[in-house]
């Protein structure tokens, strides 16, 4: 927990404000959020700062399996391809799907767990079996069935990652409302007059929020993972547009004599995963009204 | 049952008239008959106190009045409760929506958990007032601020961006009261207001609902187990005992000629500063479960007066004098 300001000071501040301040402190959750919003300029920034051009073969043989050097400094990969500018591209990817993935996963896990935490009894029952039934599903198998069914695209990869991924959000939401549906202030809330769907939008999910964001920002890290296998497996995105998951598939053959091929990309999802890991739990212990009261 | 407005403000039609209440729990040992049979009305600006000890149903009259008893396990299963002559048990909840915190407020026991914690108090009274009155976001902005005012918060500009965890118990107590009278409600049910608060700040409490009572004339529902506090308020008192009413009297009636051995023995109870005591008086044994209620009067297994016939049947309300009432075989024929 963060020191307090004096009451007086902190009364005058609003909570994001106040929130930010707290975070700003934190050097563990600044180092997150610098790392996120690095990956985030350098996806938008890709052909300004990639040295080269991440699809286009180089020279074969000579330029094969560069080591790192001045020119490249993460080394060249099987056609000559600048291994830099690969993983400075295929951030696109990466941050892309995780982030539209988990947003809709949020949104309706968030919803369908609020409603049946809300409204319990037997919408509760139905919805809960319904959720178990799917996660029984093994999600892996699930995507690799539709991805061979219909098509390779990032779209439909963003909608599979984002379906399959609510179930966990909506228990955890379930879980919170089940606890916060009891509070006083959702009680004051009714004798007020206020109808189930404002409280549900004003007094139960805006206090799960912390809860949500946080495991959203470890669940981005998690997508990161699952759709760097997919590509891993070559069900990912189309190549030649680098991802992260593909490039490591493509270098595991030349494990030993080429490392860099596999293992920069490979840094760049541990370095990307921790970084919004930081940036979550700096986030929760800066925002959450309950730690500081 | 007997009207309970006798006395008082004859002539004028009740505001709230509550006839035959019976509110039941159904628990995995039984059924719990929480509110069994309650009737008693309210005048226009008029205060009652309802008192009893805790779990004697004042609570659940509450809730019922409001339609906020938790369904499951509770269920409201008889009775009426008229509102200006319409039966709020009768209507649907969408109506029912239109008069909790617009014709009847609550103000609950727990100041400190009753605020929204991700919101500014302000926001708060704003909200409330939102939800029955559309104001554009200036002037709702506005009226919220002259709520804070109302109700004696200092600086009701900037208190308004303050946060529930930046106030004192006594503050989000006031920003309570301030939402739940936001609307201008014809009846304030107090449901122990001042019970979870420091002393001095309870007294600060008590004195602004009297003063916010002559102000606004509504009427007040003050629920607690403080006689003390119903001696400051309240004009007519009600007092409830195992799920039911035993006494219904004027203030100074039932203070000075209780009818019912229940009630003198909690007047009893109460420390005298100018007597020296050695020991509290209290009424013996303990409100009775409501699984296994005794036969016959709720309270013959702890009543000093005991009769045969009080453990056979169960005494009906008796009148004693003008506007007074006792649920005691002793008042039988004693009315007037």
């Amino acid at each position: 927990m963060t020191a307090q300001t004096p009451q007086d000071q902190a009364q005058a501040r609003s909570l994001w404000s106040a929130g930010w301040a707290r975070f700003r402190k934190n050097r563990l959750a600044m180092t997150g959020a610098v790392i996120v919003v690095a990956l985030y300029l350098a996806a938008i920034l890709a052909p300004l700062i990639a040295p080269h051009d991440p699809i286009e073969h180089g020279e074969v043989p000579r330029m094969r399996y560069l080591s790192p050097g001045s020119a490249h400094p993460l080394g060249t990969d099987k056609f000559g391809r600048d291994v830099l500018s690969r993983i400075i591209y295929g951030s696109r990817i990466s941050l892309t799907i995780s982030f539209l993935a988990v947003a809709i996963s949020v949104v309706l896990g968030s919803l369908v767990g609020a409603a049946a935490g809300y409204f319990g009894g037997i919408v509760d029952s139905v919805i809960m079996r319904f959720v178990d039934a799917l996660m029984a599903i093994p999600r892996l198998f699930l995507l690799l069935t539709c991805i061979a069914l219909f098509s390779r695209s990032v779209w439909l990869i963003i909608l599979l990652l984002g379906a399959t991924g609510w179930m966990a959000t909506a228990r955890l939401v379930r879980g919170q409302v089940l606890s916060l549906r009891e509070q006083d202030f959702v009680k004051a809330a009714e004798a007020l007059g206020a109808g189930g769907r404002r409280i549900v939008l004003r007094h139960l999910l805006p206090n799960t929020l912390t809860v949500v964001i946080v495991a959203a920002t470890l669940r981005i890290g998690g997508i990161i993972l699952t759709e760097a296998a997919l590509s891993f497996l070559g069900l990912g995105v189309q190549p030649p547009t680098p991802s992260w998951g593909q490039m490591i598939f493509e270098g595991r053959e030349v494990l030993l004599g080429a490392w860099w091929v596999s293992t920069f990309p490979g840094l760049a999802i541990v370095v990307t995963v921790i970084g919004y890991n930081l940036l979550g739990d700096g986030l929760r212990d800066a925002f959450d009204p309950k730690q500081f009261a | 049952m007997m009207e309970g407005n006798d006395g008082i403000g004859e002539g004028m039609a009740p505001l709230l008239e509550i006839d035959g209440l019976k509110t039941v729990f159904y628990t995995d040992e039984g059924v719990a008959r929480a509110v069994d049979g309650v009737s008693f009305s309210i005048n226009p600006g008029e205060t009652i106190g309802l008192v009893g000890e805790s779990g004697c149903g004042k609570s659940v009259t509450a809730l019922s009045i409001m339609r906020l008893v938790p369904d499951p396990p509770g269920r409201i299963e008889g009775g009426s409760v008229l509102l200006d002559g319409r039966d709020l048990l009768a209507i649907s909840e969408k109506e029912m929506r239109k008069v909790r915190g617009n014709e009847i407020s609550i103000v609950f026991q727990e100041p400190l958990t009753s605020l929204n914690p991700v919101f500014t108090c302000g926001e708060q009274v704003r909200e409330a007032i939102g939800l029955h009155q559309k104001l554009g976001r200036r002037e709702s902005k506005e009226q919220a601020i002259e709520m804070l005012r109302l109700v004696r918060i200092p600086d009701p500009e900037k208190r308004y961006g303050n946060y529930p965890h930046q106030m004192s118990g006594g503050m989000r107590q006031r920003v309570m009261i301030a939402m739940a009278l936001s609307c201008q409600p014809k009846l304030l049910i107090a449901d122990e207001p001042s019970t979870a608060l420091d002393v001095s700040v309870q007294a600060q409490i008590i004195e602004l609902l009297l003063e916010l009572r002559e102000q606004l004339g509504m009427a007040v529902l003050l629920i607690t187990h403080d006689l003390a506090v119903v001696a400051q308020m309240a004009e007519r008192v009600v007092v409830m005992y195992a799920g039911v009413v035993v006494e219904e009297a004027p203030l100074g009636r039932l203070f000075a000629h209780p009818a019912h051995p229940y009630t003198d023995g909690l007047l009893a109870s109460i420390p005298k500063v100018d007597a020296p005591v050695e020991r509290l008086s209290a009424i013996p044994g303990t409100v009775p479960d409501p699984l296994r209620l005794p036969p016959g009067c709720r309270f013959s297994d702890r009543c000093p007066k005991r009769m045969d016939k009080c453990s056979v049947t169960e005494p009906g309300m008796f009148a004693v004098a003008e506007g007074h009432r006792s649920r005691c075989y002793l008042c039988e024929g004693s009315g007037p």
